[in-house]
């Protein structure tokens, strides 16, 4: 099923997850949006690590720092050849978010359960609402991929002027500006709405089934490189809101199509479209 | 006594005390009980359910209805299990405000979402559903307060 993506091995099924369950070599990690979900019943084994609580610098907008990483992954037991297997809730979002974010690291083996969270409930597999323990290990931080896979808002806007593909991957009100200007709403974050010029629109969703699980490559290409237009030798930017959403165009782009340089801009629209004299194009 | 200095509920308080004196893994767990104890939607309201009663702000489909009965107001609320933190923080409010009066909900200040102890589980990035649940819970009740003077009057 999966054979036909460029890097099948980095997406395993519910199946390999459950052959897998007590192996010390595999450790499954729940990433989710809605905070609670680990506590209210888990993959057996799996450890909880959030993309804000954990991953994120409490005072800086910034990922935290090695030592804070290499303390994370100890207490969940991870050692830096323990193949780490990310799922969680929203097809998936923030598990390729905290993906991404153990390769800015260096975390070699890293993998997506397919379908997530929702396919593993779905399917009436076991869970739990024990918290597991495990021996913390001596984690070294292979560091040195940040630059292959994270850009920074003044490469972006030199990668807009250069007329080099940009994905957003927002809703398509998000894209247009619409949705800053609804009535009655708090805003989400930005002072201005629209996209990045030269921006094309395809919204992460796009990528998923109903289920949670991946379109296959065939679906893929005919979405990014026929509908799109994108080359798979293309240097590709993606973006979202705060780069969670991008983080899973960012995977789909890497692994399942293979494409070698796809970076995430995870200063997205909530610094793009703050910030003074950006340009900003509006509508579709 | 202005409108913003209204005492707030006192079923609030009791719980936003409760919360906010509970350790960060039990309020966890409060936050979840009180997730799994929303009240289901009353039948006749199960078929509203549309855009005029769905909190656009939030990712997840949460539906609010308020009611008045009298001067009192009574609130019901469905979001989905998937998303607790949501359907928990809707199921505060519903425990926490029925039977309170409109100048009361009005004068409810956004910092409930602190006094709950919300941040230190949440995250700061996660507030912005909630507020937006309290925001449209607001308009809700002054539109329903609106219609109720205008059809009496």
């Amino acid at each position: 099923m999966s054979a036909d993506y460029a890097h099948p091995e980095v997406l395993v099924s519910a199946d390999w997850v459950t052959e897998h369950l007590n192996d010390p070599k595999v450790r499954v990690v729940e990433s989710d949006e809605d905070v609670l979900l680990y506590d209210m019943g888990h993959v057996p084994g799996a450890v909880k690590i959030d993309w804000q609580g954990d991953l994120q610098d409490q005072l800086v907008r910034d990922y935290i720092g090695a030592e804070k990483f290499a303390t994370i992954c100890s207490r969940a037991g991870i050692a830096p050849d323990t193949t780490v297997v990310f799922y969680g809730d929203k097809s998936n979002w923030w598990a390729c978010y905290a993906f991404w974010a153990f390769k800015l690291f260096g975390h070699k083996d890293c993998r997506i359960l397919n379908g997530g969270r929702k396919l593993w409930l779905d399917q009436k597999r076991p869970t739990t609402t024990e918290v597991p323990r495990y021996k913390p290990t001596d984690y070294k931080v292979a560091g040195a991929d940040e630059a292959a896979i994270r850009i920074f808002r003044d490469d972006v806007l030199a990668h807009m002027k250069a007329g080099k593909p940009l994905i957003d991957v927002r809703s398509p009100k998000e894209f247009t500006g619409e949705t800053l200007h609804m009535e009655d709403y708090p805003q989400e974050g930005a002072l201005r709405g629209g996209h990045i010029p030269g921006a094309k629109s395809v919204p992460w969703s796009r990528a998923v089934n109903e289920d949670g699980t991946f379109k296959s490559a065939s679906e893929l290409k005919a979405l990014y490189e026929g509908e799109v237009g994108l080359k798979p030798t293309d240097d590709v930017v993606a973006y979202c809101r705060i780069g969670e959403r991008s983080s899973l165009t960012w995977f789909v782009l890497t692994y399942l199509l293979g494409y070698p340089k796809v970076r995430n801009y995870d200063g997205s629209w909530t610094e793009w479209g703050n910030l003074v004299r950006m340009p900003i194009a509006r509508g579709e | 006594m202005t409108e913003s200095e209204t005492a707030v509920s006192t079923t609030l308080d009791e719980i936003a005390a409760e919360l906010s004196e509970a350790d960060k893994q039990e309020r966890i767990e409060l936050l979840i009980d009180f997730a799994r104890s929303l009240p289901p939607l009353p039948e006749r309201l199960e078929a509203l359910k549309d855009p005029d009663h769905k909190v656009h702000e939030c990712q997840s489909p949460v539906y609010l209805f308020v009611e008045l009965e009298g001067d009192r107001v009574q609130l019901y609320g469905d979001v989905p299990i998937e998303a607790p933190t949501v359907r928990g923080f809707v199921s505060i409010l519903v425990e926490g405000l029925n039977g309170t009066t409109v100048p009361e909900v009005l004068g409810l200040r956004s910092d409930i979402i602190q006094r709950l102890g919300l941040l230190e589980i949440l995250g700061m990035q996660r507030l912005n559903g909630l507020n937006g649940v309290l925001h449209y819970l607001k308009s809700k009740v002054a539109r329903a307060a609106a219609g109720a003077g205008a059809s009496s009057a």
